[in-house]
């Protein structure tokens, strides 16, 4: 290891600190100083008084007041999104073409919730890298909701879960498995069914008999909005 | 009474605990000045807004590591500032060969380290800083000062200079020698 010491250049170590501060020593040497930094106290003490006396040539810089969108990215990135899977950062996006509330809306309107007259829903739930085709369907005269698999293969050994997201800032919600076989019917009781015109819905694989803990632990397969077809 | 110093310590303690709402209060606090520090460094809005956005990244994982040393809590902001605008600058100039201006002693005179006039509040760190920085040969202090406010490396130094990219780090060192001498005083 080739430390600053070991150089012909004036100042050893000492001058080395004030280098590291500035940002000066190469990759190397800036290792090996802070390889002796971990564990020497005195040396630590040297940088920070280097960086306090380094840091008043700012003092004469203005302060000038940063737009408000930096505190926001820095709040999403650390509060946000990050700490959510990947998929769910699809969902502004899916959800953004027809806002769920719009769709209610429209739903809410053209029925007033009264389950004869509503409209039906669907969501394409596609995984082309697995050649799995399904199709969401929910029924609102008998409060179905429905999967049918229309290609693909069921993975062996693991469930298929499905999820309803009723919007970007909800978990999401188990309705059930789908079946192997057939098509998957599932009885939804009104109060979820209220949230499912413009919702998401993801299918996740599972370990088999569905998520050990309420939530997705698996890959998300297919991600899609309940919307009436036209 | 709690000091603004104090004020800034706790925000920091707090953040450290994971409290957003400390972690807002110290961006309001402070956010004005790293931001006019990012700037200096970068000369560029974009580019200081995305430094910025990493610093108080850097504020709420790091806060933790934070220790009170009797020094003022916004050095540690400043050099935190300071070092991600350093780095945002040198990627972008990475392999784009960056021309710096160089540097003459004879525009120097005119151009003064801050005084304690000027600075009525000025930290006792900042005046001793400046009158040692005033004892030495005017480029050699503009070195310094390029390097911390500017990010200029050793060989964008010599450029600045058309001395030598060994000649210039001696230099430089005999420099911080010599300023270390004479703030130990």
């Amino acid at each position: 290891m080739s430390g600053p010491e070991e150089t012909d250049l004036p100042g050893g170590w000492e001058a080395a600190t004030a280098e590291y501060v500035l940002g000066l020593l190469s990759e190397e040497e800036t290792a090996a100083f802070e390889a002796r930094l971990a564990q020497d106290r005195d040396l630590r003490q040297d940088v920070e008084a280097w960086e306090e006396y380094f840091a008043t040539l700012t003092d004469p810089i203005a302060e000038v007041a940063p737009p408000p969108q930096v505190l926001r990215r820095a709040e999403a990135e650390l509060f946000g999104r990050r700490s959510q899977p990947a998929w769910r950062q699809l969902l502004p996006y899916l959800l953004g073409a027809v806002t769920a509330a719009a769709i209610a809306w429209a739903v809410s309107f053209s029925g007033l919730l009264d389950t004869r007259d509503a409209p039906h829903l669907y969501a394409d739930l596609e995984t082309p890298s697995r050649g799995l085709v399904m199709l969401a369907h929910y029924a609102p005269d008998s409060g179905t909701f429905m999967v049918r698999r229309d290609a693909g293969d069921y993975p062996e050994d693991r469930s298929l879960e499905i999820w309803l997201i009723a919007d970007e800032d909800s978990a999401p919600m188990s309705l059930g498995l789908v079946d192997r076989e057939g098509l998957t019917e599932i009885p939804v009781p009104r109060a979820i069914a209220r949230q499912i015109p413009g919702a998401a819905v993801a299918i996740s694989e599972e370990p088999e008999g569905g998520s050990p803990t309420g939530q997705p632990t698996g890959p998300v397969l297919a991600l899609g909005q309940m919307a009436p077809r036209g | 009474m709690t000091t603004p110093q104090a004020e800034i310590e706790d925000l920091i303690a707090r953040i450290a605990m994971g409290d957003r709402a400390a972690f807002r209060l110290l961006y309001d606090r402070t956010a004005a000045k790293l931001f006019g520090v990012c700037l200096r460094v970068l000369d560029d809005r974009a580019l200081a807004e995305e430094a910025l956005q990493d610093v108080y990244c850097k504020i709420w994982a790091r806060a933790g590591q934070y220790r009170v040393n009797g020094f003022s809590p916004m050095t540690w902001l400043i050099t935190l500032a300071r070092n991600a605008a350093v780095d945002r600058r040198r990627r972008r100039d990475a392999g784009t060969g960056r021309v710096t201006d160089p540097i003459d002693a004879a525009d120097l005179i005119a151009d003064p380290a801050p005084g304690p006039a000027q600075h009525a509040e000025a930290r006792g760190e900042a005046q001793a800083l400046a009158s040692c920085m005033a004892e030495l040969p005017p480029e050699r202090a503009e070195m310094v000062r390029r390097a911390y406010l500017d990010g200029d490396t050793y060989a964008e130094l010599a450029t600045a200079t058309g001395v030598k990219l060994n000649t210039v780090r001696t230099w430089l060192r005999r420099s911080l020698m010599q300023l270390r001498e004479c703030l130990s005083r």
